[in-house]
């Protein structure tokens, strides 16, 4: 039994549709990223789950239950926002307990809720302190206690983690990992623009592309298996290599797409060949940019250090069946 | 950098155009005013210093103190008709606007509500007394001329007139509250007006406070609507006198008083002295209450 | 209730409106208190203008009735034409408050520049002085200031007005074009400086940045003057240098019952600046919100 259920979702603004033809199941306990470029159109969709945004047309059901006409604080769900939206001028406490207060329950129940959650996110030295006296991090556990508090059966997040800096950012990565397991009958679902958190964090991902759903799938699948074109560059850091025209003739295919990682220099007679541009030593790896005569420089990644200089020749071809094509259309081929 | 010299002598060119006609024309004569009240011309050939004795002329001669009294009182009651009337009218009108249930509306209702704003008090005044005048048949009590209900009508037909004021004030306080907030509070579960009264307003009380103390500054400063419709001396019987009307009236004469340009300064420094110290006051006490929600 | 907002200010373009529920009870009742203030606001002034194309029976014997082809006049706008002096009223206006406001504007966007450009001890102190002056009752210091005109045989002119609205606006504008200074990057000035530009020439950098603040500041010093009472009838009486304001206010005592003519003199009155300000309403309103926001 699916969570949330979107079927036939469509949403537009006036003469323009943001949304188009949405279905997607999302069962409980599950980690959904929402993915893709700006304006894609993740956080609408992600606004009309909670309510925020009314659906222009489609059915949304929250726990079997069909929820379009119902107002956001009855659908079962909470929400983290990407700037916290704490309430300024209430405490922590009453941040938190502020939903539960509207529905008027007793103190002592009200209480309890708050503590128990304050106490599974380390907040309750703070329970007395305003917003502006807490630091980015600490703003953002009172945002997901306030969440956790209403018990909703879905959790939306909207690029919570895009206002704290990096080091921050993965310590948080690791704590929401971590209150998923730990809420297991709760539905999660996390929009980014951010693909490598989108991995790292999610059992399935949502790729979005202008109101459209590209790919539903794992991250391993939407990494070694795309769907389409779009869905091939987007996923990977860095990205996908694609070679066209006459690169491409010797596959008999349109476009050939080669992530950095799954390609090998060959000291001679590789597919491709070009000039190095630039090589980058991170240390652990390096990546070796080249230059075969198109717009952007093919990247290949290479484990240890590179010896490469400018200007030096090279040839080079995809490990294995590590690679992926592409028919004139932008849909995948066999190979 | 700078050169303290060179921006010591920029500093001063920057500002010496408006410090110039500001002290001249606006600082100065009020503080030649204020002097002036503790001189007198009239029992002597020159100007003569005689301390607080206008001052206290002024708040024990049993006419001149009777009228003083009179427009001190009839001011605070056109202050209060504003607070009560004006402040929550204003307030409701901006909460409505930016309440998020209208869409293209709002900026009409806007534009619409703010047009008597743009009018000349004076303009307002008239328009009212003819509206009101019983020939016309709207109203068959004549208002403006009882006592009782003289002071409150006018006040009412100020209040008509700078409703807007507030109104843009507040709501553009209101719409700095941010959105996520409102959207935060909807989820949470609170209705319209929950989300108004429990998260917006408490967010703008900073906001909210300046417009009362404004409301104040402002209805004793008042004077126009006042003088255009009841002249110097405004009855019935000094019942829309006001402290304006007053110091013009001491100041210029009218046919029932001969004019005393000493005791009219007087009359003005006690006005300023009403407003100063109040809004000095409230600036005390709620200048804390200004920093708290800083989001 | 689904409802989402509408913002004036939102700058993220995602978050318009949804298209809610069209007729929810809050929104019926939002639309009808903005209704009924509504028709509060303008039926008045309707009224007036509506009635001053009447012959007087039709206005007193149908008020609330359209002018029809029988009822139609202009006798009053003539004879207010004839015997006041409308247009010249309006030069008056119109002069005093223009060059105050440009007299304001310029006075006002030097001086805040200083104060934010340079940061001496007794910057803060002149800020604090032009920021009490938001309160300070021009009117009360009146007294001396009829004695610096008559000294400077300036009693009785525009030029008076406009020396004194400018003192009356100057605090407030300065205050503005303070808030408005402090959002001019450092950077840009200090590029100007290493490219060899003068004090001034900075300041002339800067400007472009702190144009919103011009039009608030005109907007916010347009109304008090033109409106105003006090001074016209004090520094300005005589029939050649009335403003509007006063020229009504003459008038209205003059021809008490020639209600065609008030009623006319009253739309005269009212129309320009209602029609400006629906015109530029939008700048208006930004205008006073900003700057009273500010």
């Amino acid at each position: 039994m699916a969570d949330v259920k979107i079927t036939n979702l469509y949403k537009r603004y006036g003469a323009v549709e943001v949304l188009k033809n949405i279905n997607l199941d999302i069962r409980s306990g599950e980690f959904v990223a929402f993915v893709g470029p700006s304006g894609c159109g993740k956080s609408t969709l992600l606004r009309c789950i909670s309510g925020l945004e009314q659906i222009s047309q489609g059915t949304l059901e929250i726990g079997g239950r069909v929820v379009n006409d119902i107002g956001p604080s009855q659908r079962g769900i909470a929400m983290v926002f990407q700037s916290y939206a704490l309430y300024p001028h209430k405490t922590v406490y009453d941040n938190m307990a502020y939903s539960l207060q509207l529905q008027k329950l007793p103190k002592d129940q009200i209480d309890r809720m708050v503590m128990a959650a304050a106490e599974k996110l380390q907040l309750v030295p703070y329970l007395k302190r305003l917003p502006k006296a807490l630091s980015g991090g600490q703003r953002q556990r009172v945002a997901i206690g306030r969440a956790i508090v209403r018990n909703p059966k879905v959790f939306l997040f909207d690029e919570p983690l895009s206002n704290l800096d990096a080091a921050l950012r993965v310590q948080m990565r690791i704590e929401i990992a971590q209150l998923n397991k730990n809420l297991s009958d709760t539905a999660m679902i996390y929009v980014t623009h951010d693909q490598v958190e989108a991995m790292t964090m999610a059992d399935k991902i949502v790729v979005l592309r202008d109101g459209v759903v590209q790919q539903v799938g794992s991250p391993l699948e939407l990494y070694e298996s795309p769907q389409n074109l779009f869905v091939a560059k987007f996923i990977g850091s860095p990205e996908m290599n694609f070679m066209t025209g006459d690169d491409a003739r010797g596959y008999k295919a349109e476009t050939v797409g080669v992530r950095p990682e799954h390609m090998r220099i060959e000291p001679s007679g590789g597919v491709w060949t070009g000039t190095v541009m630039h090589s980058e030593n991170l240390g652990a790896d390096s990546y070796i940019y080249i230059d075969m005569g198109g717009a952007k420089p093919i990247i290949i990644r290479q484990e240890g250090k590179s010896d490469y200089r400018s200007g030096q020749h090279l040839s080079f071809s995809p490990k294995d069946d590590r690679y992926h094509l592409f028919d004139a259309g932008g849909r995948p081929m066999a190979h | 950098m700078i050169r303290p010299t060179t921006a010591r002598i920029s500093l001063a060119l920057f500002v010496l155009p408006a410090l110039t006609i500001y002290i001249a024309f606006a600082v100065l004569p009020l503080a030649l005013s204020i002097l002036m009240s503790f001189f007198s011309t009239k029992d002597t050939a020159g100007r003569v210093f005689v301390g607080l004795q206008n001052y206290y002329y002024l708040f024990t001669h049993p006419v001149t103190s009777a009228r003083f009294w009179n427009a001190l009182l009839n001011n605070i009651e056109y202050f209060a008709i504003h607070l009560i009337v004006e402040v929550p009218i204003g307030l409701l009108l901006a909460g409505l606007l930016t309440s998020g249930l209208l869409r293209r509306s709002e900026g009409i209702y806007r534009t619409l509500l703010f047009i008597p704003a743009t009018l000349s008090v004076v303009i307002v005044g008239f328009i009212w007394r003819l509206i009101i005048n019983p020939l016309w048949g709207f109203v068959h009590f004549p208002l403006l001329g009882n006592e009782m209900t003289a002071l409150p009508v006018i006040s009412l037909m100020s209040v008509w007139q700078y409703v807007g004021i507030p109104m843009i004030f507040l709501y553009s306080a209101l719409l700095a509250v941010p959105e996520d907030i409102v959207e935060a509070a909807r989820i949470d579960g609170a209705s319209n007006w929950r989300i108004f009264w429990g998260i917006k307003f408490p967010l703008i009380a900073p906001q909210f406070g300046l417009i009362v103390i404004l409301t104040y500054i402002w209805t004793f400063n008042g004077f126009d609507l006042i003088f255009a419709l009841n002249g110097s001396a405004p009855g019935p019987n000094y019942s829309t006198d006001i402290l304006g009307t007053l110091f013009y009236r001491t100041f210029f004469g009218s046919s029932g008083q001969v004019a005393d340009i000493d005791l009219g300064a007087t009359v003005a420094t006690v006005i300023f002295t009403i407003i100063l110290v109040v809004t000095a006051v409230y600036f005390w006490l709620v200048q804390r209450r200004l920093k708290t929600y800083q989001i | 209730m689904t409802l989402a907002l509408s913002n004036e200010s939102a700058t993220r373009s995602t978050r318009k409106s949804g298209d809610g529920r069209a007729w929810s009870a809050d929104r019926i009742v939002v639309h009808a208190l903005l209704i009924f203030f509504v028709l509060l606001a303008i039926g008045p002034i309707l009224i007036v203008v509506l009635n001053s194309f009447k012959l007087t029976p039709a206005i007193f014997g149908g008020p609330f009735d359209l002018p029809t082809a029988k009822t139609f006049s202009v006798d009053g706008y003539l004879r207010v034409f004839t015997r006041g002096n409308f247009l010249l009223n309006y030069q008056n206006s119109l002069i005093v408050t223009v060059v105050t406001i440009a007299l304001t504007i310029v006075t006002a966007t030097l001086a805040a520049y200083g104060l934010v450009e340079y940061k001496l001890g007794i910057a803060p102190v002149l800020g604090g002085l032009f920021i009490v002056g938001i309160m300070l009752p021009i009117r009360l210091g009146t007294v001396p200031i009829l004695q610096i005109m008559i000294s400077w045989n300036l009693v009785d002119t525009l030029s008076a007005l406009i020396l004194v609205y400018t003192a009356m606006s100057i605090p407030i504008a300065v205050t503005l074009m303070v808030a408005y200074f402090r959002t001019v990057p450092t950077e840009l000035k200090e590029a100007a400086r290493i490219d060899g530009a003068g004090e001034f020439r900075t300041f002339l950098i800067a400007l472009p940045v702190v144009k919103p603040g011009l039009a608030a500041v005109a907007t916010l010093t347009m109304l008090p003057v033109w409106n105003d009472l006090w001074f016209p009838l004090v520094l300005a009486p005589s029939k050649s240098n009335q403003t509007v304001t006063l020229g009504v206010q003459q008038f209205v005592g003059q021809f008490l019952n020639d209600y065609p003519a008030l009623l006319a003199a009253l739309t005269l009155g009212v129309v320009p600046l209602v029609v400006l300000y629906i015109i530029f309403s939008r700048q208006f309103i930004k205008g006073l919100s900003q700057g009273v926001g500010k």
